[in-house]
């Protein structure tokens, strides 16, 4: 790149930021002067209510079942779709085609996707289950085609040259590579369902979000204080044992 | 054991793979490949098992078809032809002996294979192939932690458990340094002597090849340009086979 370009660059850059700063109303001077309120916030959300616990620890299960059965079924549907997104196993129209609906697809949140199913089937967890499901996939999807792409041909054509059929060339030439990635991929993927399915209940699709968003609306800050807390504590659970899986699968 | 009938590959790319290639080996003979890189050495021996399908010409092993055989039929002549890699092309996240039990899959019902419940038989064949190639008591280690000499082992054993008729080995010490180089090749040779195994082993050192090798056939530019006893290489023939000034355009080594 030549200097001029460079300067160029820099320049557009740095006016993108002042552009875009100026336009969201960006001022240190007001932020300064919300301290005072955010601690009286926190100071109102103390001692957290325990009469909620209850109510959370309920909440709580929900956000992780849905993105239990949410991740599940994602990853099952990402699987023949990934095959027919990967370069080196899909026809040329084929490949083409699906990686073009993925983008599509995936330019849409779980939160949105849930506002579509909200209104298609009704308020409660279901829809829920359904905005992970499709966003799960889309995304999965791409990155298990990914793997695919990445896969080392070589020992495949190993377990050719011994004889094997299609379906033995598939379990011992291709399973045992994309396996334990597929698998570290989808845990992954689950850790961050749990912090999506956690905000679906502020659009009436069911989980913890639907306290936090009540009690904040209703005011009252230390019940909502505990199912935060419950939130923290299931986030750092989860996540501590996804990534302990994870670290052993590679 | 062994019939090629004017064999001739040509790439897509229009590189010349091999050319009217015409040769026989019979059951029991050590042929070293020889010729520089490009000179069709790999091209050749991958049309032996049907890893490449020629543009002309024949193959046949133990007198079945490669050439034109349906996929049935190539399978089972790959049955019973081993073929060693040079990156030697295990399944790294495997255990050393489900490398080796790959060998086994064209013996091995389709279920069994899927499962992974292998027969008691094989997996003793396979424990006593290993022993064979030295790596004992490593049946349990993952493929990638091991160096590459005992990489190249596993392959080897995996090739044998096959129970082949004729052993391929595709420059199998080029990623390996010298002393490994003897070892593997040493190995190679005594398979071929105690089992009466048919070996044809690609190599681009030439002393490798008259130590180890009872005929040499040199390749060049995808055509036969040596086939003779290994004691009677002269060196001015060796100088023939690896004249790079006259060796035409032959990046055909691999696809």
């Amino acid at each position: 790149m030549s200097p001029a370009s460079r300067w160029a660059g820099g320049l557009a850059i740095a006016a993108a930021f002042i552009w875009s700063a100026w336009s969201t109303e960006v001022s240190p001077g007001r932020l300064v002067e919300g301290i005072p309120f955010m601690l009286d916030f926190v100071g109102r959300m103390l001692p957290p209510d325990p009469s909620v616990l209850g109510q959370a620890l309920r909440g709580a299960l929900q956000t992780l079942q849905i993105a239990v059965v949410g991740t599940a079924v994602g990853a099952v549907l990402a699987l023949p779709v990934a095959f027919a997104a990967a370069r080196n196993t899909a026809p040329r129209w084929a490949f083409y085609w699906t990686r073009s609906a993925l983008n599509v697809f995936r330019a849409m949140d779980t939160l949105v996707y849930a506002l579509f199913f909200v209104a298609a089937v009704g308020l409660g967890p279901f829809p829920g289950v359904l905005a992970v499901v499709v966003y799960t996939a889309t995304v999965l999807a791409k990155l298990y085609s990914e793997a695919i792409e990445a896969m080392d041909p070589l020992p495949v054509e190993a377990v050719e040259a011994v004889g094997a059929t299609p379906l033995q060339v598939l379990r011992w030439g291709v399973v045992p590579q994309l396996v334990p990635q597929f698998l570290s991929f989808t845990l992954y993927r689950f850790e961050t369902n749990i912090r999506a399915a956690a905000v679906l209940g502020f659009v009436g699709a069911g989980g913890i979000g639907f306290y936090i968003q009540t009690y904040l609306r209703l005011l009252n800050y230390p019940a909502a204080s505990t199912v935060l807390l419950v939130l923290v504590a299931m986030v750092m659970l989860v996540d501590f044992a996804s990534s302990r899986l994870r670290a052993r699968l590679v | 054991m062994i019939q090629v009938r004017e064999l001739s590959k040509r790439y897509p790319s229009g590189t010349v793979g091999l050319d009217g290639v015409t040769l026989d080996v019979e059951a029991g003979e050590f042929v070293a490949l020889i010729g520089s890189s490009g000179a069709g050495k790999s091209t050749f021996l991958r049309c032996l098992n049907g890893l490449v399908i020629p543009t002309a010409g024949t193959v046949r092993v133990d007198g079945r078809p490669v050439t034109g055989a349906s996929r049935q039929g190539l399978r089972s002549v790959r049955a019973r032809v081993g073929f060693v890699f040079q990156q030697f092309n295990l399944l790294k996240r495997l255990s050393v002996l489900d490398n080796v039990l790959v060998g086994t899959l064209s013996r091995v019902d389709l279920w069994r294979s899927l499962l992974g419940r292998f027969r008691a038989g094989d997996l003793e064949r396979a424990r006593r192939t290993l022993k064979r190639v030295g790596l004992d008591g490593i049946e349990g280690q993952r493929a990638d932690t091991l160096s590459g000499g005992q990489q190249q082992r596993v392959a080897i054993a995996r090739a044998l458990v096959q129970e082949p008729l004729v052993l391929l080995a595709d420059e199998p010490m080029s990623s390996l340094d010298p002393a490994l180089s003897r070892s593997v090749m040493e190995l190679l040779r005594d398979i071929n002597r105690e089992d009466g195994l048919t070996v044809i082993a690609s190599l681009h050192v030439l002393d490798l090849a008259i130590t180890y090798g009872d005929r040499i056939v040199g390749l060049r530019a995808g055509r036969v340009v040596h086939d003779g006893p290994a004691a009677g290489l002269t060196p001015s023939a060796a100088e023939a086979i690896f004249d790079t000034e006259r060796n035409g355009d032959g990046d055909g080594e691999r696809p």
